[in-house]
This record gives structure tokens, sequence and C-alpha cells, in this order.
């Protein structure tokens, strides 16, 4: 039997529909649907907020009683990162797919182009990492560099082309990490890590709630 | 006193959960037949009985594609389907005020 039985056979003309129930369905039908639709939920961003507060508390726990520093962080710092980033890259893409599945028309290449840059802006943001360590640079700019250079070009990236995407909650975010990741540059070599850390979180958790308040917004009452 | 200013074609809980569901996605995207049927419950022939409905309308459109030997079928809201919406929507606040 189906779950949602149809009500629609004995009045077609909505016979017995009142206008409270009517509103009630369609807040729950559209409320249901931007769940359904939206790939980056707000447990999504909380596990971001939470893990990049850990990941990057790590980092700098691992570093901050290095004198002189070496930018060396801990197997274990290391271990969670990776840990992170798999789990991260894994859910992203599964509820990416979960949203899109059926899904298809312009907004959907449009998304696809978006995801394509941001992935260039990674790769690129942490690839220009390798030739600054090859190169011998000294240890305070190595160990400052891969806490806030990256994410200051991929917020940058990030923030124009969610503008030009308009797409302004992600590009208010990305604009969010850049300015992170500049204050981190200010922090020197081992805090840099740390203010990275607790900003990211803020602004994860910030878009977690962002998101979370849009969804559960009421499609009636104003 | 209810019903007159709220369109009838949409003032259906089926039809509304139709309506609703497709006007979460953005402008001129759609969703397959499949996808629609499996978030709304409904039997396949309910669905077509109502999808053809709102399509007689105009408040939605439909367009098969074929992939191989599989056929799909995928719905979008029109632009007169979502001014439809808004207005129904419209109609719903000013009667809820007024109660």
């Amino acid at each position: 039997m189906s779950p949602n039985p149809d009500t629609t056979t004995a009045g077609d003309n909505g016979g017995n529909f009142d206008p409270q129930q009517a509103a009630a369905l369609l807040d729950q039908a559209t409320l249901k649907a931007r769940r359904t639709f939206t790939p980056l939920t707000p447990l999504l961003f909380t596990f971001r907020a939470v893990g990049l507060l850990v990941v990057f508390g790590g980092f700098w726990l691992s570093v901050r009683a290095q004198h002189p520093y070496t930018g060396h962080l801990s197997s274990a710092a290391i271990a969670v990162a990776v840990v992170f980033v798999f789990v991260n890259i894994v859910w992203t893409i599964m509820a990416i797919a979960l949203a899109s599945t059926g899904v298809s028309g312009p907004a959907q290449r449009k998304w696809g182009a978006w995801t394509a840059i941001m992935a260039v802006a990674w790769i690129v943001g942490y690839a220009v990492a390798a030739p600054l360590y090859h190169a011998g640079a000294s240890h305070p700019v190595w160990g400052l560099y891969p806490a806030s250079a990256p994410l200051l070009i991929i917020g940058l990236v990030g923030a124009t082309a969610g503008a030009a995407f308009r797409y302004w909650p992600l590009a208010t975010v990305l604009l969010a990490i850049a300015v992170v990741a500049a204050a981190a540059g200010l922090g020197g070599p081992a805090n840099s890590w740390l203010i990275t850390g607790i900003g990211l979180c803020v602004v994860y958790l910030g878009i977690a709630t962002f998101t979370a308040l849009t969804q559960r917004r009421s499609v009636v009452r104003l | 006193m209810t019903g007159a200013e709220l369109d009838p074609l949409i003032h259906v809980p089926t039809r509304l959960r139709i309506v609703s569901t497709l006007a979460a996605l953005p402008d001129r995207d759609s969703l397959s037949f499949t996808r629609l049927q499996e978030m709304l419950g409904l039997t396949p022939g309910n669905l077509i009985i109502q999808l053809r409905k709102l399509e007689d309308a105009d408040y939605i459109s439909s367009t098969k594609t074929r992939n191989g030997s599989v056929q799909q079928t995928n719905v979008a809201l029109t632009g007169q389907g979502r001014a439809a919406l808004s207005a129904y929507t419209q109609a719903l606040r000013d009667l809820l005020g007024d109660l």
C-alpha cells in the first residue's frame, strides 16, 4: 500500500480541504523537497565545523612547543586530518549524488561548472605548496603557508566564482574563509593553525545555522 | 467561504504536493517521473492522472528522453505554474489572516 494514500479521488475539487490544512501541507511538502534537493545539509556543515576545529587544533598542538619552529606535524594529527578529509569527501559526493538524482536542467549544469572550478581551486591552492617546499623555503614560511595561503586562494577564487554564479550564501562563506585565512597569516607559524581552526569552525557553524533556518522557513507565514 | 479564491487545480492535496515539490527546484530544472513518484509515494497511475491535469493547464511541462532502451520522462514547473502557486500561496495567506 502506498505510504501516502491518494486523497484526490474522493474530492477532486478539494472539497473538505480547508485553508489551514492546505497551508500545513504546502509547508510540509516544501520543507521535505528543500531538504531532499539540498546536498549540503546543516549536519554536513556542522561535521565540517567540528572536524576542522579538531584537525587544525591537532596541528596547532603538535607544533606549538617547537623551538625553533620546524613545522613538522605529528603523525597522529596527520592521521586525524586524513580521516576527516576522506569522510568529508565521501559524505559530500554521496550527498550531492543523492540530492541530484533524477534532477536535470540548467541549474544542475551550472552547479557542475561551479564544482569543477572549486576542484581546480583546491588542487592549485595546495599544489603550489610543493614547489615552495622543494625550493627550500624557510621553516616559518613553510609552516605558515599550508595553514593560510591555500585557503586564501580557495576562498578568493570561490567567492569570485560564487558571485559570478549568483550563489550568494556560498560566495559569502568562501569570502569569510578567505578572511579567516588572511587573519591566520598574521598569527605566526604555530598560531596560524589555531586561528584557522577556530575561524573555519565559526564560519561553518554559521552556514549550518543559516541553512537550517532557510530550510525551515514557512512558505505561507512570512 | 474558503475555496473561492484558491485555484481549484492546485487546491487538491496530491496536486499541491506535486506543485510545491517541483517549485523547490531551481527555475527551469526538471525532475524525473520516477524520482517524483518516489518522493510523493504515489502509484504511477495516480501520478500520471494528476500530472496530466496540471499539464493541461500549462502549470507543468513534461519531456521524454531516451537513453538506449530506457525512456525517461521529466517534469518541470512552468513559469505559469510558478505564478499560479505564488498566487495560491498569497490567497492562503489572505484567508488565514482573515480567520
